[in-house]
């Protein structure tokens, strides 16, 4: 019974209350990002639905779920309908470790980085069992664009997430964020500046967001890998995409960033290390995953590859040698 | 040596950063568009929308039913028949138009020796079931009795300009 | 419900689990679905390998062979558009082999089970770490110090496998018309477009 308690009292809530502030904030994710987006663009955005369109992402949601779920022709029903459970999954997977604030983590494992790394991969499957299963050209050509891509920038990402290792010397989450304690000078993204780049740049990549969104490039292959699905099905793709989008940015907060910690140092109400910290530092990436999806063309299929193979990988591995070297001769205010 | 600058250069992403500060500052512009049913675009006097058949002052309807505009029209989208009324005057039984035939180019309404049929203002109608696009007589005089004020007005703002 | 027969329950599902999906792996006729099934089994194969306390080892499992050498495979199985293979295809050819590989790791089981038979490796209980031991700094220490030289011939192996593998499918087929990414990003403006000032010009047929 000790167990039964421990697994519904200390997780099952937790757990619910993580998955349901996930969905809550992909919700209002996606208000906020037709909103940046319109008003880059010098339009209005929703503004119909509720007072300032604020219903508008229900209103999208009851849609969405009232549709019907069409099966192509010939299509393999159980991967299909699987395809996007594997994307939400893996997606809200990842969550178990990010630490919002001190202490207040689901699953403080020491491995949190490479969990993380090798959920946000998982991501992939999703994407190429839907392709697949879909037994429409587009969706496979789609799922092979996406799939190649995805693997090409997690090794840019996983050496970029090596130089934090090397700088934090923990896999831990907690601790890499608690490494960067004492204000503004103390975070990681001043000796890791190119490393931060990269790991942001690539997770653009990583999550088929424009300007790195061939896997769906209307223009080329109409939606990709999610072109025969609709209703509920696309929802959950939809879902587990920004998702994602989410946890790449709380990562970026989190490993370079100082996570929690405030910016400034002293004793002020300011200065105290807090979640909301940890949440508005998110938000930026999440706006600047707007951004560039509102400044920026899709690259070419052909570019992309060039840029995660002949750019990324060779600043990161350089990088790692300075960053070891830095941290030998414990550099600055980091590692004294 | 110039490769060399130029990788160093695309490395600063300075170009990107100068698309982004682009966007960024038109996130701060004001915003052009229009809330469409609160507020509209202004609308010339000549625009051509949906069409009314108007009476003289008296109540007497314009109309002669002299036919030109169903010989005018490109789309043959008017059908009319006539009769004589009992005061013995030549009076339409029928003026129908088909809504989906026409296609708003106002040769009726130029060729009416009268200025009986007139193209209103009125672009926001719709229909709801098959056949309610072709307009009767007394729906196009209903229109007309509706918005005689504004068909009035419109024309006289566009009389100098025939 | 205790935690040591609750931690059963799950070695006994996940295990079946993994049985069931390697024999699906070899005896499903689809490719893909055999790879899918591989996929399934190395996940379960990861569950097992966190019960006995390698969370390090069953994640990096995870990332590299679910998420990037599994990937792989799938991607070239959906391009090469294999033929489902039928029964009698099965039969042949590959038999011997795959019987000798058979023999020898049921040869391995078998000498296993004698280790634990004659108690040569502790059986009744899990060797258990006690909080705070770090897996991963564990299996760096040890791959950096006592099996330093193994692991880099390894990388070094791996290294020339990775070069020999681009050397052999680079190359450029005559008539091909790829173009050199790198050569566009680089372009100078000023070396392609001359801007030319003119005089406005007249119109034609008309008095201006």
């Amino acid at each position: 019974m000790e167990l039964l308690e421990f697994l519904i009292f200390d997780n099952l809530i937790y757990i619910l209350a993580i998955v349901l502030g996930v969905i809550l904030t992909v919700a209002y994710l996606t208000y906020f990002e037709r909103k940046v987006i319109a008003f880059m663009h010098v339009r209005m955005g929703p503004n119909r639905v509720g007072p300032r369109g604020l219903l508008q992402p229900f209103a999208d949601v009851l849609k969405l779920l009232t549709k019907e779920i069409i099966f192509p022709k010939n299509a393999n029903k159980f991967l299909f309908l699987i395809a996007p459970i594997i994307t939400l999954a893996t997606a809200f997977a990842a969550w178990a470790v990010v630490p919002f604030a001190d202490g207040m983590v689901l699953a403080d494992i020491n491995a949190g980085l490479v969990y993380v790394l090798a959920m946000t991969s998982l991501g992939v499957y999703g994407v190429i069992i839907a392709g697949w299963a879909s037994n429409s050209k587009y969706a496979l050509l789609g799922a092979l664009r996406s799939a190649a891509q995805i693997v090409s920038y997690e090794i840019a990402m996983g050496f970029a997430l090596v130089g934090v290792l090397v700088a934090a010397g923990s896999l831990n989450l907690s601790e890499i964020v608690r490494g960067q304690e004492g204000g503004l000078v103390h975070w990681y993204i001043w000796p890791l500046l190119p490393l931060f780049l990269i790991y942001y740049i690539s997770g653009v990549a990583e999550t088929n967001r424009a300007p790195f969104d061939v896997a769906e490039g209307e223009s080329e292959i109409v939606a990709g890998f999610h072109v025969e699905y609709s209703g509920a099905a696309f929802a959950l793709f939809f879902l587990g995409e920004y998702a994602n989008m989410i946890i790449i940015s709380a990562l970026t907060a989190l490993m370079f960033l100082g996570g929690w910690y405030s910016p400034f140092t002293g004793d002020s109400w300011i200065a105290q290390p807090s979640i909301f910290w940890f949440l508005g530092k998110t938000s930026i990436f999440l706006y600047a995953y707007f951004w560039l999806r509102a400044s920026l063309p899709r690259y070419r299929y052909d570019q992309i590859m060039r840029l995660g193979w002949k750019v990324f990988i060779p600043i990161t591995i350089v990088w790692i040698f300075v960053v070891a070297v830095m941290k030998v001769y414990h550099v600055g205010p980091w590692w004294n | 040596m110039t490769k060399i600058v130029r990788y160093l250069k695309s490395l600063t992403l300075n170009e990107i950063r100068k698309g982004l500060m682009l966007t960024q500052k038109y996130f701060f512009k004001r915003k052009f568009t229009v809330r469409y049913p609160e507020e509209k675009t202004p609308k010339s006097p000549r625009f051509r929308g949906l069409h009314a058949l108007r009476r003289y002052p008296n109540g007497e309807e314009r109309c002669i039913a002299c036919k030109l505009c169903e010989a005018v029209c490109p789309a043959a989208a008017i059908t009319i028949d006539s009769d004589v009324r009992e005061d013995g005057s030549r009076r339409t039984t029928k003026y129908e138009i088909d809504l989906f035939k026409c296609i708003y180019c106002g040769f009726c309404e130029e060729s009416c020796p009268v200025d009986s049929i007139v193209e209103t203002d009125i672009h926001e109608y719709h229909f709801e079931s098959m056949g309610k696009n072709v307009m009767t007589k007394e729906q196009l005089l209903a229109v007309g009795d509706m918005y005689e004020e504004q068909i009035a007005k419109t024309k006289q703002e566009d009389a100098k300009y025939r | 419900m205790s935690p040591e027969l609750f931690q059963q329950i799950i070695f006994y599902v996940f295990a079946t689990f993994t049985v069931g999906s390697a024999m699906a792996v070899v005896s499903v006729k689809n490719t893909i679905y055999s790879a899918l099934f591989l996929v399934l089994c190395f996940f379960n194969t990861a569950v097992l390998w966190l019960l006995i306390e390698a969370e390090f080892l069953a994640i990096t499992l995870v990332l590299v062979y679910v998420g990037a050498v599994m990937v792989l495979f799938l991607f070239v199985v959906m391009m090469l558009d294999v033929k489902q293979a039928k029964a009698s295809q099965l039969k042949q050819s590959y038999t011997k082999a795959a019987l000798l590989i058979a023999a020898a790791m049921l040869v391995e089981l078998l000498m296993l089970f004698g280790y634990k038979l004659s108690g040569q490796i502790p059986t009744n209980e899990l060797i258990r770490q006690e909080q705070g031991y770090s897996n991963v700094a564990e299996v760096g220490m040890e791959l950096f110090t006592k099996y330093v030289y193994p692991f880099e011939i390894a990388a070094v192996i791996l290294l020339v496998a990775i070069v020999a593998a681009i050397m052999l499918t680079m190359r450029k087929r005559p008539g091909n018309k790829q173009m050199d990414a790198s050569k566009q990003i680089n372009i100078n403006p000023s070396e392609r477009i001359r801007v030319v000032s003119m005089k406005a010009e007249k119109g034609q047929g008309e008095d201006s």
